[in-house]
């Protein structure tokens, strides 16, 4: 029997070094589906329909993701997301209510399937003690593992993974093999018209732990996108990302994009003034930046960056979302100081971009906003009622909204800081890979906590209330103005905004819709200032002293539950600029907030009949929201330079 | 590193052997009952497939026997990653690369460091559910047996309802009453209605679709009305009221297996893959006895 099992463990190892060299074919999937959509269905004349999607979801090939203990693969990630029921990690059944029209499965470029690797790795050839310690708590169990991982990620941050993981030929090959796999995936899950996967990776830039990540999307099919191999990103600088996207487009003739994320956990670097490491910052810097960076993630599982307090004093609904991100950087080595702020969060990025172009006639921050979940358990989950958590180690269990978490615990961050958040609306012509990437790229999208709300916005100079009354607002506003995202060339008059939210449909009715603009003062100062535009009840409802009453708030908590008794299904405004002044530098995004509602701890809490501590209960309603991306207004004198 | 998921190509000629054992096994289902025949069927099918994907030598003797057909194979993987067939002189790096781990490998088997290790132990048993599994993977069925998988299962492969419909959207009750009163009075419909950021015209959109944009208790209300060509409601959605004018509701239908083919395919792999691991390891599991102590 003895020789027996050893001849099997012959053909088993032997069927795995020569499945190594090989690729597998996966048949059925068709031109149309390969390509990047064009021409495969019917587009319209203008955006019609808001798709919805996440631009930033890890799988079983992240090396923290692995290492955390997820086992669901692209496959499963994509089933998902295009609304099918899959087992979690830990066994428990998931499902969205309502499918995703699309998906980036972004996994890590650094050490892609390294975690894997370790663990399958008979324990006698690892060498390097780090690693045999961290093959070994993999093994324990998850504790263990989320432990390794943790370890994993400061020492990544600190510049300190072992050599094994660094050794760049080796990576490359795994890389190679599994890039090749998982793009013939997307592709077989591509259906122009109903779902599109679009191919990607995270860039995962991390200088001494302050979060420089970016998420690189690419337009096209596995014909271009397997000509290339992600990039990592651990060590070097940001223009290095962008010579590599440069050279993707000059060798196949695709398009690639990259969208930075979690900027509140960067210390200050992700949105400088100045140079990275310093110096100010040049025309031809700012340019390249804007020109491969068109979209920002605003809002995640990790934190909100749209606003923060200190930088916001007047605005009562700064600071959404903080808690506990806005302690350090990521894997919180380094505590956040004020005087970093600044380069941490979206809204001053918009002010300091306008600046910027000011002294050197280029935005570099002229971007357009999405939300992501940045999920590591391959579930795109951003419902509050059905969060399936950062990563596997917080899948739905009695324990992890109170529990320690793995970035920083003893400092402050726990289970209940993690956001169940958020999603991309998509203003694009068809579901397809071309038209969604071409709406990022004209930043015609816009970023929610989560809930669905519809939310569209026109700029131009002469909407009147006629347009915006009559059916044909929409076109009115493509062929009169610019959509969200545009720019204005300012034509020495205040600019009119038509503006509208839809509620979730199946989710919370609206408090308010606010415009918040941003401009560079006659002094060369950048200001900003949030207007109320549009609200719910307004005939009881009367602004005091420049302030809205708060909307109320129907959450019974001990149900987890609200009901739509306040607020409004839908809210639009012709709004028009009162404090406009003729030359002036300015950017203006719509930013929808819903009633309160329950927190995803809330629903734990009531799952799992457990008592959550003071400090999650505190933090356990929630008014969600949506975050346009802006319109520019650009003075004549000085041109748009991007 | 092999995914222990993916099955391994080479596997491919073994289907013979496995295929036809289980029509035997289906026709001699009586005798076929006893365990001991079941592990020596499952042992002699491993067997088949060992006997085939090994080189003939005993990994514990110290020849090592390259045949043309494994160095054929060899070249066959190099071309299906590069694109081309490897020159001679990368052959010669594959083939001393071979043997180079051939050697290690027996030598490894030699010391037994194959036992008492925890991730050679879980490898190998993927590998026994990937050998139950591979018949599955590397089959090619045929027209019926997917049209069978397809009768079956229904319900996996039905779309989802087509409507096709136009709607105007009111922000009260009393709002679409008047508008449904000027319509039917003559009114142009293109000028009646709010305005709002709802597509006009939905052409063949599907359940899914509607419910995600307006809720489902819209498209519910859409399912009870007549399809024709005149305007219907108020209907209410989560969004406001509406006036509907409903010009085609398709049922939910099962396509053609042509249509659908792949999917098909996808699914029937999937499933048969995973009952043949269950199978696979029942008739091994019934042949042993486990005492677990309390």
């Amino acid at each position: 029997m003895r020789s027996y099992w050893k001849l099997l463990g012959a053909a088993a190892l032997l069927t795995s070094l020569s499945s190594c060299d090989m690729t597998v074919s996966t048949g059925g999937s068709s031109p149309a589906a390969s390509g990047d959509g064009t021409g495969t269905v019917p587009v319209a004349a203008y955006p019609e329909r808001v798709f919805w999607g996440d631009t930033h979801l890890h799988t079983d090939n992240s090396i923290d993701a692995f290492g955390f203990g997820t086992r669901l693969g692209p496959e499963e990630a994509l089933r998902f997301a295009r609304g099918e029921r899959v087992t979690a990690t830990t066994g428990i059944p998931a499902q969205l209510d309502r499918p995703l029209d699309f998906l980036v499965i972004a996994d890590h470029s650094d050490g892609m399937g390294a975690t894997r690797r370790l663990y399958d790795a008979p324990r006698m050839l690892i060498r390097d003690e780090t690693l045999r310690r961290w093959h070994d708590m993999m093994h324990e169990g998850p504790r263990g593992s989320q432990r390794a991982v943790a370890e994993l990620i400061t020492a990544a941050a600190n510049g300190k993974l072992p050599a094994a993981l660094r050794d760049p030929q080796r990576q490359a090959e795994a890389t190679e093999e599994i890039w090749q796999k998982h793009l013939r995936t997307i592709d077989r899950f591509n259906e122009p018209g109903k779902f599109t996967a679009l191919a990607g990776f995270e860039y995962t830039l991390m200088p001494d732990g302050n979060n420089l990540h970016r998420v690189v999307v690419f337009r096209d099919g596995s014909a271009k996108t397997g000509k290339v191999r992600p990039f990592p990103g651990l060590g070097g600088e940001v223009d290095e990302l962008w010579d590599y996207m440069d050279a993707y487009e000059k060798k196949t003739g695709g398009h690639v994009l990259a969208i930075p994320h979690n900027s509140n956990l960067s210390n200050g670097l992700m949105f400088e003034l100045t140079m990275p490491g310093g110096g100010p910052m040049t025309a031809e810097y700012a340019r390249r930046r804007a020109k491969h960076e068109p979209v920002v993630e605003a809002t995640q599982i990790k934190g909100d960056s749209e606003a923060h307090k200190f930088l916001s004093p007047n605005d009562e609904f700064a600071s959404f979302g903080v808690a506990g991100w806005e302690v350090g950087n990521l894997p919180l080595t380094r505590r956040t100081t004020p005087d970093m702020l600044g380069g941490n969060y979206v809204r001053e990025a918009l002010k300091r971009g306008l600046t910027i172009e000011a002294r050197t006639g280029a935005n570099p921050y002229r971007f357009g906003l999405v939300g992501g979940t940045d999920s590591h358990t391959g579930l795109a989950t951003a419902d509050e009622n059905n969060f399936f958590g950062k990563h596997t180690g917080n899948e739905p269990s009695p324990t992890r909204a109170a529990s320690p978490q793995n970035l920083g615990t003893d400092q402050g961050r726990f289970g209940y800081h993690y956001l169940a958040g958020g999603y991309a609306g998509v203003w694009a012509k068809a579901n397809t890979r071309a038209e969604i990437f071409d709406a990022l790229r004209r930043r015609e999208v816009y970023a929610t906590t989560g809930p669905r709300m519809t939310v569209r916005m026109f700029g131009g100079f002469d909407f009147t209330s006629q347009d915006f009354a009559g059916q044909g607002w929409v076109k009115a506003g493509y062929t009169r103005g610019v959509p969200m995202g545009g720019e204005l060339a300012d034509s020495g008059k205040a600019p009119v905004f038509m503006i509208e939210a839809l509620k979730d449909p199946v989710g919370a009715n609206l408090d308010r819709v606010q415009v918040v603009k941003g401009w560079v003062d006659a002094s060369g100062a950048a200001r900003e200032k949030v207007f109320d535009v549009a609200w719910s009840d307004p005939e009881t409802r009367r602004m005091t002293g420049g302030r809205l009453p708060l909307v109320g708030n129907t959450v019974d908590r001990a149900r987890a539950s609200y009901t739509n008794t306040i607020g409004a299904r839908q809210l639009r405004t012709l709004w028009r600029d009162p404090e406009y002044a003729a030359g002036q530098s300015a950017f203006y995004y719509a930013r929808v907030i819903e009633i309160p509602t329950p927190r995803w701890v809330l629903f734990d809490a009531l799952r799992y009949r457990i008592k959550l501590p003071p400090e999650a209960m505190k933090d356990a309603v929630a008014q969600e929201r949506a975050y346009s991306s802006p319109i520019w207004l650009i003075p004549q004198k000085r041109p748009a330079t991007t | 590193m092999a995914d222990p998921a993916e099955a391994p190509r080479d596997d491919v000629t073994t289907d013979h052997s496995r295929s036809s054992s289980a029509k035997r096994a289906s026709a001699l289902r009586s005798l076929l009952r006893e365990p001991l025949v079941h592990f020596l069927f499952f042992g002699l099918a491993i067997f088949a497939v060992l006997a085939w994907r090994v080189p003939p030598d005993d990994p514990a003797s110290r020849t090592i026997h390259l045949t043309r057909e494994d160095q054929a194979r060899l070249s066959v993987n190099f071309a299906e990653v590069m694109g081309r067939p490897p020159t001679a002189a990368e052959l010669d790096a594959l083939v001393a690369r071979w043997v180079r781990e051939e050697v290690l490998y027996r030598e490894a088997l030699r010391l037994g460091l194959d036992e008492g290790d925890a991730v050679i132990r879980k490898r190998l048993a993927q590998k026994m559910d990937v050998i139950a599994a591979s018949a599955a993977d590397a089959q090619t069925p045929d027209d019926a047996t997917l049209a069978r998988w397809l009768r079956a299962h229904p319900d996996r492969f039905a779309q989802d309802m087509k409507l096709t419909f136009d709607q105007l959207y009111f922000t009260g009750r009393s709002r679409a009453v008047v508008g449904r009163t000027l319509i039917d009075g003559g009114a142009d419909w293109k000028k009646v209605g709010d305005p709002v950021s709802l597509p006009v015209h939905f052409e063949e959109a599907s359940h899914t679709t509607v419910s995600s944009e307006m809720g489902e208790e819209f498209t519910r209300a859409l399912e009870r009305l007549r399809p024709g060509k005149e305007w219907q409601g108020p209907v209410e959605s989560a969004l406001g009221w509406h006036l509907v004018r409903l010009t085609a509701r398709e049922p939910g239908v099962v396509p053609p297996l042509s249509a659908i083919r792949a999917r098909v395919e996808d699914d029937w792999r999937a499933e048969t893959a995973r009952q043949r691991e269950d199978v696979a390891y029942k008739t091994l599991r019934d042949a042993y006895k486990v005492r677990i102590d309390k």
